[in-house]
């Protein structure tokens, strides 16, 4: 069973040696996010930070959730040392048992709650996650809601958001992410205010499933309550029909501006880098804030190997499977690597070759081209061991024929770092497929052997080696 | 007021003309309150005049020029522009600066 809320989370990840607690005072311009930073960067604990520079121990910061497999098993309800593959297989297990949420009436999260003219967003320590971001970034490791203007379907994102002032914020989910396909098409045209909720703090699964890569039209709430194994209880916001997780530790409800627009980034993102793709962004005024008495502002430390590599690491791996399945590619497994920032994609196939290859990468970047490139391997390579993939790419991707380039315009990442100015604008972009298999119409005869114990030696001498190399003690 | 600002810009050259140009500045004063975001209309100068708040100009990608600049500062502006989500932030700010 999962833990229901970010509390009890926060106990098991410290039962299991994985949260470091600091009560020296730590200041929210760059100390603190640094010392995230550097976590990710070594594999590191999560950290809670009890005592904040200019807001003392009543406002405390959480960095890091889940930024490493073992606190994202802790999250699922798993021993913290769970194999991978194992956990790509709960999560697609879970992601096939919905259950929906329940509302309810009361609710930690409204244990106090700030008026909108009462709101000043700089009573919250709300960091400066890295010198020379466009402003200090209050939504890192969030979960949006909004909701579609002329359906019942409600969207969970994970977006960011940074304070331009007391009541303003900016913020940057993409044009074609559900969000900002939901503001472009059903509230600009009649220019109406959207309402969002940025939730803080709310219980794992919950923020997993905001951060998951899941169809159009589906409601995260009933994937959040498959992945916790449990229905997630939310509660109606104060300002708007918009319903929250009940345990979080902070809610901040907002309305879009369908008119207005304001600075916003840039900012060190996902992939590793700051890219410069500020100035085409969202604007929002806060009109209310309600969270639990001393809580806790969640922070990813956005970069290599974040909260949002591993998450998007699992549900985009499994959501790019059931694509391919559904375009009928012969596909075993999928991994995206985290320390790949979501731009690389391992594919297994049971039957590989140019117009597998090619087949693929026109799958994977009809709507949206997150990622840029992808590798595809024999059955034969494990996806999740990256020593053997790059030993497949490096010796079966020929270096002509094995590249398989897709270009389009108006769905690129604009967050790709290779990108120029003028593409990242444009949204024009490319993916190329590595094609790192056999050739099909090779004869098995001629096709090269690998030269691994698995594969070049007899099963009775294979069974005497590993005997012996037990024996040796290695 | 405070004595020490920031401003990300795409074109440089266009801030340092000389001419009354639209920009939001970030205040760099420390506390609670260090990067607030304030757009003005304001006349840039470098070297840096005596009196005036210091600027420090960063680029798109938050590259700070080691050059500081000085601000007057002759109108704040509301705190948002007008323009459809998405718009170019940049283009929204001369759009204002026209006016």
């Amino acid at each position: 069973m999962t833990h229901n809320d970010f509390r009890s989370f926060l106990s098991a990840i410290e039962a299991s040696g994985d949260l470091c607690t600091i009560n020296d005072e730590v200041d929210w311009d760059q100390e603190l996010s640094g010392i995230g930073r550097l976590g990710c960067e070594r594999n590191g604990p999560a950290f809670l930070f009890n005592n904040i520079k200019d807001y003392g121990s009543h406002m405390r910061i959480v960095a890091n959730p889940i930024a490493t497999w073992r606190r994202v098993a802790v999250a699922l309800g798993q021993p913290a040392d769970t194999p991978l593959r194992r956990l790509y297989q709960i999560y697609a297990e879970r992601e096939d048992k919905l259950i929906p949420p329940v509302m309810v009436n009361d609710a930690p999260c409204k244990e106090v709650i700030v008026p909108g003219d009462k709101v000043d967003l700089f009573d919250l320590p709300v960091p400066m996650v890295h010198e020379g971001d466009g402003g200090r970034y209050l939504g890192t490791w969030d979960l949006v809601v909004s909701k579609d203007a002329k359906t019942d379907w409600v969207n969970w994102g994970t977006y960011r958001f940074m304070v331009h002032n007391e009541r303003l914020l900016t913020g940057f989910p993409r044009p074609t992410s559900h969000l900002g396909r939901m503001l472009l098409e059903g509230y600009v045209p009649e220019g109406r205010p959207m309402p969002i909720a940025i939730v803080i703090g709310a219980d794992l699964p919950s923020h997993i499933a905001a951060a998951a890569t899941f169809r159009i039209a589906g409601n995260e709430a009933d994937l959040a309550g498959g992945l916790g194994q449990r229905p997630v209880e939310l509660i109606k916001c104060e300002t708007s029909d918009l319903y929250v997780p009940a345990s979080a530790e902070i809610v901040i409800e907002a309305e879009v501006y369908p008119d207005r627009i304001a600075q916003e980034g840039p900012y060190g993102e996902y992939p590793g880098y700051r890219s410069g793709e500020m100035g085409n962004a969202i604007c929002a005024r806060v009109t209310a804030i309600t969270h639990r008495r001393d809580p806790i502002l969640t922070l990813d430390t956005t970069g290599f190997m974040d909260s949002s590599a591993t998450t998007t690491s699992i549900s985009g791996a499994i959501a790019i499977k059931r694509r391919l399945e559904k375009h009928e590619i012969p596909v075993v497994d999928v991994y995206v690597p985290p320390e790949g920032g979501v731009h690389l994609t391992v594919v297994s196939v049971r039957r590989g070759g140019a117009a597998v290859a090619q087949k693929i990468v026109e799958v994977l970047t009809a709507r949206r081209a997150l990622m840029s490139k992808i590798i595809v391997v024999d059955e034969d390579v494990d996806v999740f061991n990256m020593a053997a993939v790059i030993h497949a790419f490096a010796t079966k991707c020929h270096p002509d024929r094995g590249t398989h380039v897709t270009r389009y315009e108006g769905r690129a990442n604009t967050l790709t770092p290779a990108y120029s100015a003028e593409e990242r604008i444009a949204r024009s972009g490319a993916t190329v497929a590595f094609d790192s298999t056999w050739p099909p119409e090779w004869p098995p005869e001629n096709t090269p052997v690998r030269a691994t114990l698995d594969s070049m030696y007899s099963p009775a001498v294979q069974r005497r080696v590993n005997e012996r190399w037990k024996s040796l003690g290695l | 007021m405070a004595t020490e600002y920031e401003a990300f810009v795409r074109d440089r050259s266009h801030v340092l003309s000389g001419r009354e140009v639209v920009l939001t500045l970030r205040d760099l004063s420390p506390g609670r309150k260090k990067y607030r975001g304030v757009n003005v209309r304001a006349i840039v100068s470098r070297p840096p005049r005596a009196g005036e708040p210091l600027l420090w100009i960063r680029s798109v990608v938050g590259v700070k020029d080691p050059d500081p600049c000085s601000v007057r500062i002759v109108e704040e502006l509301p705190e948002a522009f007008m323009a459809e989500p998405y718009s170019d932030f940049f283009e929204a700010m001369e759009k204002a600066e026209r006016r």
